[in-house]
């Protein structure tokens, strides 16, 4: 059998343990590359660099320098669960890239956007921030004002 | 009936007039609303969930164990608050082991979460339970002939394996709430598109929303119709800047369903907090003859 003809595969089962380990990660095995998930997909439709096919390929190929460089396409993904809705395998793609992220996010090369956007919560309890203009239009929408949320039993349970 | 709202945060902090219309409209379908206290972010099923699936879970447990302790089911107004704490719920059902590693973390502030409620956007909530008919009994201003383009946003309806809502590719929950009102529903091709505030990329929002309310003008809407904080702040913002990058002007209001309920239940416009909104809906109110510039009341 010549080589050119049949090329070397490696697949990386280490970094698919990994993944097994997060919620939402573990369904990536049933994959068999259909592609239902891209028809609906408008981060596919919208860019030609984010297909969550192969993203899954990589996936199983546990091709983690491609899913977690800096520009991994993972970024790209709408969180629109289309490819939920259509996927005949139960593989919950978009859960599969989500764990992808928070891999990316443990390894620190998540967009700094990310980090950001959570960090209201971890400080506050909530997503916005609640200055005294919000206070205000609530004010004047007859809406009682917003107190304190509790932060600190949050906290509690985001310790590892 | 009774029924406790989950704010979640972008409502009461960045939209409060939607909460002031969910609160003007709700006594008018005969419901009351009863207000609990200790919830948190729901969190957030984009952002937060990447940071942590398991942290993620257990700040979601802990809202569902707030509402437990209270017997009381959930009813929410925010379609991101619906999907995490809707999926939060499915996972923990599916998964006895997760349910046990949640719990294990709950009990450092005495929770235990036990799966003994229901979450519920509010539009289902009427459709389900209050009915459509206390709608159109509650319309004392029919909207007649406000052509509203429905958007319906992504977690609402997806994936239905989760959500039990209506067909994810031919829902018709919106569009009855709207006839409702008196108003009429405008299909248009991109209805059904995601609103990509979830997209971490800068070009590809811009190309949808122009694509989307491209799609709306082309179908001679009056209106954007929406049941998403989220989606809002894409389109009634996004709608300025997407047009300023593409020289064009959209001009069409984006409305939460629960202000057009308050327009037809006859609800002055500033109670509802239309004039917070950066695309005005003055032609709208105008050609309904509704006459803006009445103080506000206070809300229930």
């Amino acid at each position: 059998m010549a080589e050119e003809n049949h090329p070397r595969v490696t697949i990386n089962f280490e970094f698919r343990r990994k993944l097994d380990e997060i919620v939402g990660g573990d369904h990536h095995s049933y994959c068999y590359q259909c592609g239902a998930c891209v028809a609906q997909c408008p981060a596919a439709r919208y860019n030609d660099s984010f297909n969550p096919r192969t993203i899954l390929q990589d996936t199983i190929l546990g091709r983690e320098d491609v899913l977690l460089a800096k520009d991994s396409p993972i970024w790209l993904c709408t969180n629109c669960y289309s490819c939920y809705e259509r996927c005949p395998q139960d593989v919950r793609p978009i859960e599969v890239i989500v764990a992808l992220k928070s891999l990316a996010v443990a390894k620190g090369v998540a967009p700094d956007a990310v980090a950001s956007m959570t960090e209201n919560i971890t400080k506050a309890g909530v997503s916005g921030i609640i200055t005294p203009a919000v206070q205000k239009i609530r004010e004047r929408l007859g809406l009682e004002p917003l107190g304190e949320y509790p932060v600190d039993e949050m906290l509690k349970l985001l310790e590892d | 009936m009774k029924l406790a709202p989950f704010y979640g945060c972008m409502i009461p902090i960045k939209y409060p007039q939607m909460e002031a219309a969910f609160r003007r409209t709700m006594p008018n379908l005969g419901v009351e609303l009863v207000d609990l206290e200790g919830f948190t972010c729901c969190p957030d099923p984009i952002f937060f969930k990447t940071k942590g699936v398991l942290d993620w879970l257990t700040v979601a447990a802990r809202n569902l164990c707030v509402a437990e302790e209270q017997e009381a089911d959930l009813v929410t107004l925010c379609s991101g608050c619906t999907a995490t704490l809707k999926e939060a719920r499915f996972l923990l059902a599916e998964d006895e082991s997760l349910r046990d590693r949640v719990n294990e973390r709950l009990k450092r502030v005495g929770k235990e979460y036990k799966g003994t409620v229901k979450v519920e956007h509010a539009v289902v909530v009427i459709r389900d339970e209050i009915g459509i008919d206390k709608v159109r009994e509650s319309v004392v201003r029919p909207l007649d002939g406000l052509k509203v383009a429905i958007h319906y946003g992504c977690h609402l309806l997806k994936p239905s394996q989760i959500m039990h809502v209506d067909d994810a590719d031919y829902p018709s929950i919106l569009e009855n709430l709207i006839r409702a009102i008196g108003a009429e529903p405008i299909g248009h091709d991109m209805t059904l598109l995601c609103c990509g505030k979830g997209c971490m990329d800068d070009d590809m929002p811009i190309e949808m929303i122009f694509d989307i309310f491209s799609s709306i003008r082309d179908a001679g809407a009056d209106c954007m119709g929406l049941i998403c904080p989220t989606c809002f702040s894409s389109f009634d913002l996004g709608q300025i800047l997407v047009g300023r990058k593409k020289d064009t002007k959209f001009d069409i209001p984006v409305i939460y369903y629960f202000q057009l309920l308050g327009l037809a239940q006859g609800i002055p416009p500033e109670d509802l907090g239309l004039h917070l909104h950066k695309v005005k809906a003055d032609k709208i109110l105008s050609s309904l003859g509704v006459v803006a510039g009445a103080p506000p009341a206070p809300a229930a």
